[in-house]
């Protein structure tokens, strides 16, 4: 009985199998994209193009995402083989059907610059990649900022928490601590914008991206805090106390001003890799400029873009070092004179 | 001794214990107003314990500490003596000055900005007027011309007389001055004294701890000798320092110090 079954679900399996083999070799074109990528993985980009050739038109104008995905892909096979007019042939091809294809324009106007100098394509690129980047570059600007806005006070309120002789507020604050520098960023993300949702929580990338980035960091700088709270002679905080000042005002007027400049370089730190963090923020939907320049990448097969993200990603670091150097000698004064 | 006034400051039976070595052992004390008290002792003996109890900078084990005349600082809870509330503490040592070994000036303010700190931050006056005090307290130090600088960059007999106009500007009722001129280079010890001496001129109530004896011997309307947390002996100047009170121990530290 068992037996028998077995024996006609398989009988049932090999012929639907040969079914669709047979009826659908004569132009399924997942079938087709299939098997070209087979040939892809093994090296054969020729026999690629030429499976993918296969995949015909639409018939009667109709929908063609099969086929212009075929076309880009040879384009691109072509080019990369280094027949240059065979991929503008087939970039072409798109464009005759569909000309407001804007990959297959795209790929046209940067394979036709293939000849010109090499600034010149460069120069061209980057006006080209230009407005994307910007975006990408605002809103890792706008995420840097926030952090540096929020994380100082939350470093604060933990220092300061962690100080305090109630016991249970000095516990939360070291299990906050003990949490999110014992674990990845990329983790904590995830979390706070997947993971939160299934408990009622839905919140924005940039909402989401703006928590995990200011919440880890201010556990960072909350133990960079405590530490220079604590490296300030206990001297200080008893003649405070002798002139009569409570905890909070001489903590306000007499000890927190005075770990300002011990604080500036490993805060400065923190913020530089924190300028660089943000791009971890790409992996919750959000586009800055990471993202940014990772699609105009796939798009274009461009390296520039990624160069100019490089350079953007520079020189915001440089200038954050700058600031800091001069916040750093600023918040010093009173030892140079 | 004036027995019909009012002590400024009392102190009944005060315990302070660290762990288990007891620094202060059951000290009675009155001070009264305008008085110069000058506490000597070898190093160790709880002479800083007890001046820093005074002020509340250290929390007794037992005793009583009455500030004109009232129990002041403490609360009994679970049968142990806490430090009240700050609300009650604070305003106790802003009637108290504290004058420290290594002057704990705050580096990051002025001179000015030092001495303006306690009337502006503690007593909230106005900056016109904090600014008024100060410029009184440095001129009375002598140090007018140091208003607008750092203190990192003065001399420690500078820096100790700035520490006191900063005490002075609170208008405390009591000075306390801890070894004030013991972190300082020997030809700077002279003008600390002077101010000091001033000050007592003034009718500064005052207790100080040193181990200058001249000083003492000096300014001192009253000396006390401790050692292990107790007072060893009692007296005027010429009592603890030409009599030496027929007292072995006081004997052996004056013979060491001086
Ligand atoms: N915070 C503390 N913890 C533990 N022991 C302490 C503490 N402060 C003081 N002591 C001890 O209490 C005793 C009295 O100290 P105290 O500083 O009052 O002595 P002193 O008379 O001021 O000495 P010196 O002349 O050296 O300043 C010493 O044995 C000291 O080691
Ligand atoms: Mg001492």
């Amino acid at each position: 009985m068992q037996k028998t079954f077995s024996r006609v679900a398989t009988a049932l399996l090999f012929l639907w199998m040969a079914a669709a083999v047979v009826f659908g070799a004569a132009a399924d074109p997942d079938r087709l994209t299939r098997q070209a990528n087979e040939l892809m993985g093994q090296g054969d980009l020729a026999g690629a193009v030429e499976v993918l050739k296969q995949i015909p038109p639409p018939a009667g104008g109709g929908e063609g995402e099969a086929f212009v995905r075929s076309r880009l892909q040879i384009a691109r096979l072509h080019f990369s083989l280094g027949e240059m007019d065979k991929a503008l042939a087939a970039a072409r091809e798109v464009l005759a059907l569909y000309p407001d294809n804007s990959e297959a324009k795209n790929f046209v106007a940067s394979v036709e610059q293939e000849g010109q100098p090499r600034y010149v394509t460069f120069l061209k690129d980057c006006i080209r990649f230009l407005p994307a980047l910007a975006k990408g570059a605002v809103m890792t600007l706008l995420l840097v900022l926030c952090t540096i806005v929020i994380s100082p006070i939350g470093g604060l309120l933990i220092a300061l928490g962690r100080l305090s002789t109630f016991r249970p507020i000095s516990a939360a604050c070291w299990f906050v601590i003990w949490f999110f520098r014992g674990t990845p960023l990329l983790l904590q993300l995830f979390f706070i914008y997947y993971g939160l949702p299934s408990l009622g929580i839905t919140l924005s990338p940039l909402t989401a991206a703006v928590i995990g980035l200011g919440v880890n960091y201010s556990a960072y700088l909350g133990e960079i805090i405590r530490g220079g709270i604590q490296s300030i002679e206990h001297g200080q905080m008893e003649a405070a106390k002798a002139l009569g000042m409570t905890y909070g005002q001489a903590m306000r007027r007499v000890i927190i001003p005075q770990t300002y400049k011990r604080l500036m370089p490993p805060i400065g730190n923190e913020f530089i890799a924190l300028i660089k963090d943000t791009a971890l923020v790409s992996t919750i939907a959000m586009v800055e400029l990471m993202r940014a320049a990772d699609q105009l990448f796939n798009t274009y097969f461009n390296v520039t873009a990624l160069v100019l993200a490089a350079i953007v990603y520079l020189v915001f670091t440089t200038v954050f070092t700058f600031i800091f150097e001069k916040i750093e000698y600023r918040a010093g004064i009173y030892e140079h004179r | 001794m004036n027995t019909d006034r009012q002590p400024l400051i009392q102190l009944e039976g005060i315990i302070k214990r660290y762990k288990n070595l007891t620094a202060v052992n059951g000290v009675n004390l009155a001070v009264y107003p305008g008085e110069k008290l000058v506490i000597i002792g070898p190093s160790g003996s709880g002479k800083s314990t007890l001046l820093r109890s005074m002020n509340f900078l250290e929390e007794i084990d037992a005793g009583v500490i009455r500030f004109e005349g009232r129990e002041a600082g403490y609360v009994h809870r679970h049968g142990r003596l806490h430090l009240d509330r700050q609300q009650v503490v604070c305003p106790l040592r802003a009637e108290i000055g504290m004058v420290f070994q290594h002057f704990h000036l705050f580096p990051h303010m002025t001179v000015l900005g030092n001495v303006m700190e306690g009337p502006l931050t503690v007593q909230k006056k106005p900056v016109p007027e904090a600014r008024a005090i100060a410029y009184d307290m440095l001129a009375k130090v002598g140090l007018s011309d140091k208003r607008d600088v750092f203190p990192a960059t003065l001399s420690g007999g500078q820096k100790q007389r700035v520490a006191i106009a900063r005490a002075l500007a609170m208008r405390p009722k009591l000075m306390l001055f801890d070894e004030p001129t013991s972190a300082l280079d020997p030809e700077l010890v002279g003008e600390v004294f002077d101010t000091i001496h001033a000050l007592a001129d003034e009718g500064m109530t005052m207790i100080i701890v040193t181990h200058h004896m001249g000083f003492a011997r000096e300014l001192a309307d009253r000396v006390i000798f401790m050692d292990g947390g107790v007072f060893v002996a009692e007296g005027t100047p010429q009592e603890i320092f030409d009599e030496r009170m027929q007292n072995e121990r006081i004997r052996t530290f004056l013979s060491r110090i001086i």
